[in-house]
């Protein structure tokens, strides 16, 4: 069976719930590590999630910045990340 | 205080905490809130979903019994697979019920409805965004809408990266080894497959752990049946070597899972339907209150280091939050000072929360050091609860001779004997749990009946 990981979502735009502050970002790239849909890009010096559209809402990328560079807020209520059989 | 308050508690978030406060609120007479920003409660909770029957054996939990079951467990297998052998262990009680499966989105949402039945009022597919804090007080929260709703207390049950928590300082970043990250699948076998796969010999059904190279990270993955599909878990510890060359995502844990010969065998004829992502926290929060607000369950760091129960732990920190929240409410006293002191107390008198979490403390200590073969070896003796009270009492026991110290032979002795009730697989609940599934069952018919 392969692990290929991909998640359900509910309709309707997240938002930008999470950003990066970009003169806070050191690109150390422990956001992207341990991210496990893909959501971070290196984008000249600095990680952008990019591909925000991937994310599980985890919160793993907020809790490894040393830098304090990520913003994680809350995605708009009824949409995002829809986990079944949890 | 203000007598302009919308509300006397709000609780945030309907996982496991949130509903079981607020139902304790609204039958204690308080006019509550409970916001919960998944449209579906349960659409964004991701759990092993087996609850620990000791634990329901508490009255206050008694109600729990009659939440949506997947099914009854009796057993744990234990699979321990190096290159050259597999070893297989089995804790079977002789009767009883060890565990209930649920599914978090049917459970959530049953749990939602009893504590609307109690009185409280209910918004969902709507997220809180922020506190309102005056003068060290927190004295409600903004809604995503811009809404500032007031109440005498706010009861966070956020979870794990609750936003309530973290904007009132109180939950911090967190990683290494006290935060882990889980990777679940749920894979549809069927009810027929998973009767004949996840039976043992008396006939019940069992819950199953492995242990081998390459399939986790300082943890230990699982599968646990539930009535036609069964969910898979594993990751690990957030140390930086959780992620490297050999495992550049915690999908390679899974996939080496997936193709241990034993697990292709289970799962054969099966397909994945979703899957899971999510953060447990097992370490401790330092600070659980501030004047006007109370954390609970993984909002407040409410789990079982190491074993990574969390789910009954959240059930009576709600619960006890709520009381708090009355008797300080009646006081017109919401400082951080009496809010934490009754609360702690509440926590202090809990028996089962104790003991388990003294023993999931000194397992972690005595395992997070090792390597991963080493790991694999104390598995050996760590199979279910018996297991894990053994090791406790060894280590300590070892310790004492090692460094000549009678005080911690001693203390491995007093835990012993306090350990005792908890070794058993009380049987006392059997009862219980038979007459909650019949109230169960005549609720159901009524609801029935009222929609007819
Ligand atoms: C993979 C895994 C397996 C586990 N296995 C088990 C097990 O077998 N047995 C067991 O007992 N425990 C288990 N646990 C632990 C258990 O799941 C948690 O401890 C428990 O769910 C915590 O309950 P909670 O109510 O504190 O938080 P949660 O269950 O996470 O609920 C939080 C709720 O708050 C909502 N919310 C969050 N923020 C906001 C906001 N800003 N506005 C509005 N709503 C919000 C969320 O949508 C969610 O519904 C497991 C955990 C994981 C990750």
């Amino acid at each position: 069976m392969p692990a290929d990981v991909t998640f359900h979502y509910y309709e309707g735009e997240r938002g930008e719930f999470i950003q990066v502050i970009e003169e806070r970002c050191i690109g150390c790239g422990q956001c992207a590590k341990f991210c496990t849909t893909g959501v971070w890009e290196k984008i000249d010096k600095i990680y952008k999630p990019i591909h925000l559209k991937k994310c599980a809402e985890c919160g793993a990328c907020w809790n490894v910045c040393d830098a304090d560079a990520i913003i994680f807020g809350e995605p708009r209520g009824g949409t995002g990340v829809k986990f079944t059989h949890g | 205080m203000t007598t302009q308050l919308d509300y006397d508690v709000i609780v945030v978030g309907a996982g496991c905490a949130g509903p079981a406060a607020a139902k304790k609120c609204a039958e204690l007479g308080l006019k509550t809130l409970l916001v919960e920003k998944s449209s579906e409660p349960g659409g964004k909770n991701v759990s092993g979903t087996c609850l620990n029957m000791a634990a329901l054996g508490d009255t206050d939990l008694h109600y729990i019994m009659k939440c949506p079951i997947e099914r009854e467990i009796h057993s744990m297998r234990t699979y321990q697979i190096s290159d050259d052998r597999m070893t297989v262990f089995n804790e079977m009680p002789k009767s009883g019920i060890l565990l209930l499966s649920i599914r978090r989105d049917e459970f959530d949402k049953w749990h939602t409805e009893q504590a609307r039945k109690a009185g409280a009022e209910v918004r969902l597919g709507i997220a809180v965004v922020d506190i309102i804090e005056e003068n060290d007080v927190v004295q409600g929260v903004v809604l995503e809408s811009g809404e500032q709703l007031r109440s005498h207390v706010v009861i966070d049950g956020g979870g794990v990266n609750s936003i309530v928590g973290r904007k009132a300082s109180l939950i911090p970043k967190r990683s290494g080894q006290n935060m882990i990250l889980y990777l679940t699948a749920a894979v549809y076998l069927g009810e027929e497959v998973i009767n004949e796969r996840f039976r043992d010999e008396q006939g019940g059904y069992c819950i199953e752990y492995y242990l081998a190279p390459g399939i986790q990270h300082k943890t230990w993955p699982w599968i646990f049946p539930k009535k036609d599909t069964v969910t898979l878990g594993t990751g690990g510890y957030m140390t930086k070597d959780l992620i490297n060359n050999e495992f550049p995502n915690v999908q390679q844990y899974m996939q080496n899972f997936m193709d241990l010969p034993i697990v292709k065998k289970k799962l054969a004829g099966g397909r994945v339907e979703s899957w899971g992502l999510h953060l447990e926290f097992d370490g401790k929060i330092a600070q659980k209150t501030k004047s006007g607000l109370i954390l609970t369950g993984e909002a407040g760091g409410f789990v079982i280091p190491f074993l990574g129960e969390g789910m009954p732990e959240a059930f009576f920190t709600g619960i006890y939050a709520a009381k708090t929240a009355a008797e300080c409410i009646q006081k017109n006293d919401i400082s951080q000072a009496t809010l934490s002191e009754i609360y702690e107390e509440f926590i202090q008198e809990n028996l089962f929360m104790q003991g388990f979490m003294y023993v999931g403390e000194e397992n972690k200590k005595s395992i997070l050091s090792k390597t991963d073969e080493e790991i694999v070896e104390i598995m050996q003796s760590v199979v279910m609860g018996g297991g894990f009270i053994t090791n406790v009492v060894h280590t300590k026991w070892l310790r004492g001779v090692e460094n000549d110290s009678l005080e911690d032979i001693e203390d491995a002795q007093t835990f012993l004997e306090f350990i005792q009730p908890y070794r058993q697989v009380s049987t006392d609940y059997l009862e219980i749990y038979r007459e909650m599934r019949a109230q169960a069952k005549l609720e159901e018919i009524s609801t029935k009946g009222d929609e007819i």
